[in-house]
């Protein structure tokens, strides 16, 4: 493994919070040797410093930094809580405003975006949780988005497919029967009419959410965790720009507004907090 | 530590007996079976780490079948397999269905300790990972009920705040009556 310079840590840190946001600290070198050494090996470079001076002018190789630096700890279902709170209280209270306010000609619309959606995992809980509770799909049109900074995350996202271990954290034996098709030695892959319902991009949350249009919930968890508070309240002012009026904004169990954005309000359904607009 | 419980399954006696006799002296908790039938039966009754087959067995369970069943019963036990160097194709199709490893005949022993050096390593972590994340599974659970009781504390103190400073300048009241009402206002976040 190459090692990390003591002039290096602060150059790459800086490099990596400007285009991930990601706040590294600048104490834990060595997460920065375990995730990027192999890359800079593979490269053929010497140092870190080499790397860096490479993948500024590379965007290429910024993308597998990007890669390499990434948490992409995830699971079906995370936590739970939040997704107890779509189908008991966000659905059904936004389908009745949406379906009072439609003239019953078209499909209701119904837009959610998972904006650091990692390996697809949270984008299809939300899908299973929609096809539990609106038994004719047809009567809607919804939009799912799934959108993360790092490459291979969203290829994987996009090709729905899990090995034994991803598919045991936080599945039960029925759903992974009833929404998975087994796939070559153990993987499974997503079926169709599920994939169906989700489309995947990249997109870096430090940048400007341009063409992103409007949602009705926005699920933002466990990514801003990792930001300076700065860019904390940046990511969650752009946020409030495409969020509908009556809209709903989930975060993190661990993760809290006060003193980021006083623009949304915390409101508690059972045990979770989910934030709207204040009036 | 080597805790391993390991299965040793071989027809031929002086094999099963040196494989015993070998896993024994490394630490290794070891039962031996003599055929495919007999290895069901101790799979069946309970839980090996590491199943080591001969794929060729006569009458009955081969090693194809051992493997199967232990994998329908127990999926975390690692299987590795035996086989003649002719039959080197069955063991990579045995892989496919799930084997960890294959070793040819004559079994290079060396080689046999360290695959399950490996798998015992292997394990140890896969038991950190779970402990590792049982522990954060529990201390984010406690966070995110501490976090959520204090943000709903903090919206409802700013609510409050709001509440106070319209009816301070709420030109309709007098001054005392102002002040009156901010202060039961106040009593109230106190109690």
């Amino acid at each position: 493994m190459i090692r990390i310079k003591p002039e290096e840590i602060e150059l790459l840190s800086k490099y990596i919070c400007g285009i991930t946001g990601i706040d590294l600290d600048q104490k834990k070198a060595y997460l920065r040797e375990n995730r990027l050494g192999p890359l800079a090996g593979e490269q053929g470079f010497s140092s870190y410093g080499e790397l860096y001076y490479k993948a500024k002018v590379d965007p290429a190789l910024e993308r597998k930094i990007i890669d390499a630096i990434t948490t992409k700890e995830t699971l079906f279902f995370r936590d739970n809580g939040p997704f107890e709170l779509l189908q008991h209280k966000i659905l059904p209270e936004l389908i009745d405003r949406r379906t009072a306010k439609s003239s019953g000609l078209l499909p209701v619309p119904i837009r959610i975006w998972s904006a650091a959606c990692s390996t697809g995992q949270e984008v299809f809980s939300i899908a299973m949780v929609l096809k539990e509770l609106l038994p004719d799909m047809t009567k809607y049109n919804i939009k799912l988005l799934g959108t993360d900074i790092s490459d291979t995350a969203i290829a994987q996202a996009s090709y729905g497919r899990y090995n034994q271990f991803e598919i045991e954290r936080g599945l039960s034996r029925d759903k992974v029967l009833k929404y998975f098709n087994p796939n070559g030695g153990s993987c499974w892959k997503i079926k169709d009419e599920i994939r169906a319902m989700a489309s995947f991009r990249r997109l870096n949350l430090m940048l400007p959410f341009d063409g992103l249009g409007k949602f009705d919930i926005v699920f933002c968890r466990n990514v801003a965790i990792y930001f300076s508070l700065e860019d904390r309240k940046k990511l969650f002012n752009k946020i409030l720009d495409v969020v509908e009026r009556d809209g709903y904004l989930v975060v993190g169990s661990t993760e809290s507004l006060a003193g980021v954005c006083s623009s949304f309000e915390p409101k508690r359904h059972l045990r979770s907090i989910f934030y709207q607009l204040k009036e | 530590m080597n805790t391993l419980r390991i299965l040793a399954v071989d027809d031929d006696p002086v094999t099963r007996s040196l494989l015993e006799k070998r896993l024994v002296k490394a630490g290794y908790r070891v039962e031996t079976a003599s055929s495919g039938d007999q290895a069901l039966d101790f799979i069946g009754d309970r839980f090996f780490d590491v199943v080591l087959t001969d794929l060729m067995m006569p009458g009955g369970a081969d090693g194809i079948g051992v493997l199967e069943a232990t994998k329908n019963r127990w999926n975390q036990t690692e299987v590795i397999l035996i086989t003649a160097y002719a039959s080197v194709d069955s063991a990579v199709d045995a892989m496919k269905k799930g084997a960890s490893d294959y070793l040819t005949k004559p079994i290079n022993l060396e080689e046999l300790m360290l695959r399950l050096q490996k798998i015992n390593t292997l394990k140890s972590l896969t038991k950190d990972a779970e402990g590792l994340r049982e522990a954060m599974d529990v201390t984010e659970k406690n966070a995110a009920q501490t976090i959520q009781d204090l943000e709903i504390m903090v919206s409802e103190l700013q609510h409050t705040c709001s509440a106070i400073k319209r009816t301070l300048a709420d030109k309709n009241l007098e001054t005392p009556e102002r002040i009156a009402r901010s202060l039961k206002m106040l009593s109230s976040l106190a109690g």
